[in-house]
């Protein structure tokens, strides 16, 4: 046994045991996957979206393979938040990690309610906004324009005091605009990326594979994308990232980390190992040991770059 | 849920993995934890490939279970399936299991019908075999497209029962569909005294629960829904019932004739 590796991140006020979590949607939102793993083990958990009201959810097919990744439009499907509070948050209460509650809002009136119901939730560490779901009518709009986005953090901000993630979508148009939005409204992180809306069709019967015509594009495909996006937030801004998209094992992990990502959130790859998450931080740990690091913090942001970016940022999508 | 503590992912050594007619495979492995738990109707998420590509699981009913041996059969759908089937003995694949609800093996004294179609037979011949010291023996119809995709005698010869054959050609047993054979044995039987359980195309269930549902006769279908991650997290693979969308997976495949909807549209989407 040699000394302890601290793994530990810090966000704001927060303070995570490691970096590794999971993307929203991914992990249930509740005991889904406790006869797989111990939640305990993890930086923090992510819950699947809750919304104000029920969400029956999209019509099937919802989902569909594509080469290394999937689409999928589920259509944020759940029980809304009095079911949440009152029957998955107490099975929390006894986990020792941080629990970060997914919350979305068709209005900035819903998204101030959320917020509202779950500020002083024992159990509650922090609240993602999801301002960015593909698969759900309005779901871009709020990321669609730094105001609206900033509107949004800006009065979710004023209704509670739980730190807040925003999770924006690499399909804004004004990618840096709204993060910057965002960052400028109090948001305390945030998460990149949500998904990319794709398609595909079934040649024999001429029809879309997605009910929905467009699912959300996730997965190991959409990897190095999502890495630059936190490159170029992590260059531009000084903001923890919550990174996902794609991240399927150490390796992948410790490309967000050395890029500058504060945690990283490993998404389709529970659904192909469930026990993925456990893997990456034990993977992770095998790293430092090896490059004899005592300090996650030695790892992160440390990418060597020697030529300048020439361009201006992200382009208009 | 006691279900759910007690799942297995493990890598296994292929067995065997050849074509026991003109459209199924079957693959055989050794898992001591997965033979001790698996029922009927459940189904194992096989991992074909370590790499991203094809990245996600493929869904498997168990096709039988003998001590610790453990047979699936199926048919060549898509990638996944070609790149299984291109599996020799000795490669190694991922199992996640057992998985999902199973098949009901106590019918209280009713007859027992399965009705199958396609690969929809596999976990019907687990359930029979499975069931064969009931007193009331079982009669097994099931629904081929020809001659092709009948399976061997061999493989159903652990069945106590009749078993009944109709393709879609005319080329073996009886010519049409399987509900023909069901309509027959309906001439025969009292209605009341049968319980259906059945597995197979969509279009196929359906005409099973609407005939059930004319006769009043109870039973189960097994679903066969696109699926990612087979664990109930997704929910990509849910299932219209008469309470809203619940996941095949985990609620599932296995879901009571009462439980759909039946007639309005489909059951199943």
């Amino acid at each position: 046994m040699g000394r302890k590796i601290d793994l530990t991140t810090k966000i704001g006020q927060l303070t995570f045991k490691n970096p590794v979590t999971v993307a929203s949607g991914t992990f249930g939102s509740k005991d889904e996957l406790k006869g797989y793993l111990n939640y305990s083990v993890l930086g923090a958990i992510v819950t699947k979206t809750v919304t104000l009201k029920p969400r029956a959810g999209n019509p099937m097919p919802r989902i569909w393979e594509t080469p290394s990744g999937m689409l999928n439009a589920i259509g944020l499907q759940n029980k809304g938040i009095d079911d949440f509070i009152e029957n998955k948050i107490p099975f929390f209460r006894n986990i020792k990690t941080h629990l970060i509650v997914n919350i979305a809002g068709e209005s900035v009136h819903e998204f101030v309610n959320l917020a509202k119901r779950l500020d002083g939730e024992r159990g509650v560490s922090a609240l993602e906004l999801n301002i960015s779901c593909p698969n759900v009518k309005k779901g871009l709009e709020f990321c669609a324009s730094p105001e609206l986005a900033g509107e949004v953090v800006r009065a979710v901000k004023g209704a509670t005091r739980l730190p807040i993630f925003t999770k924006l979508s690499p399909e804004a148009r004004d990618f840096l605009g709204v993060a910057e939005a965002v960052i400028n409204s109090g948001s305390n992180a945030v998460s990149l990326i949500n998904t990319i809306r794709g398609m595909a069709v079934d040649i024999e019967n001429c029809r879309p594979q997605i009910a929905n015509v467009f699912g959300g594009l996730s997965g190991p495909a959409i990897r190095p994308i999502a890495l630059r996006y936190v490159y170029e937030v992590k260059k531009r801004f000084d903001v923890p990232v919550m990174a996902m998209g794609g991240i399927t094992n150490a390796q992948d992990a410790l490309e967000f980390l050395i890029t500058g990502a504060d945690l990283i959130a490993i998404g389709t790859a529970n659904f192909v190992n469930p026990r993925a998450t456990v893997e990456v931080l034990s993977g992770i740990k095998a790293y430092l040991k090896r490059k004899r690091y005592r300090s996650i913090d030695q790892v992160r942001g440390s990418l060597k770059v020697k030529v300048k970016l020439k361009r201006e940022g992200i382009p208009a999508g | 849920m006691s279900r759910r503590t007690f799942m297995f992912d493990q890598t296994v050594t292929i067995l065997e993995n050849k074509k026991v007619n003109a459209e199924y495979y079957k693959l055989a492995f050794r898992s001591k934890e997965l033979s001790r738990r698996v029922l009927p109707g459940q189904f194992v998420q096989v991992q074909v490939e370590a790499g991203p590509d094809p990245l996600l699981r493929r869904p498997f009913s168990y096709y039988r279970v003998m001590k610790s041996r453990i047979e699936l059969l199926y048919e060549i759908l898509g990638r996944g399936t070609q790149l299984l089937a291109e599996k020799k003995r000795g490669h190694h694949i991922k199992v996640l299991g057992p998985l999902g609800r199973p098949f009901s093996k106590n019918l209280h004294g009713k007859r027992r019908i399965l009705v199958g179609g396609g690969v929809g037979v596999p976990p019907l011949v687990f359930l029979a075999e499975a069931v064969k010291r009931e007193v009331r023996p079982l009669v097994f119809l099931i629904g081929c497209k020809s001659r092709a995709e009948v399976l061997p005698k061999r493989e159903l010869s652990e069945i106590r029962g009749e078993v009944r054959y109709a393709t879609n050609d005319g080329s073996y047993g009886k010519k049409g569909f399987a509900t023909v054979l069901l309509r027959d044995l309906l001439k025969r039987e009292d209605p009341k005294t049968l319980f259906i359980q059945t597995c197979g195309p969509r279009a196929m269930m359906e005409a099973v629960m609407t005939i059930a549902k004319r006769f009043g006769i109870e039973g189960e279908a097994s679903v066969d829904e696109r699926m990612a991650c087979g664990i109930g997290v997704c929910l990509g693979c849910v299932v219209k019932t008469k309470s809203g969308f619940k996941t095949s997976c985990v609620e599932g495949p296995v879901f009571r004739f009462d439980e759909m909807e039946v007639g309005a549209g489909s059951p199943c989407h």
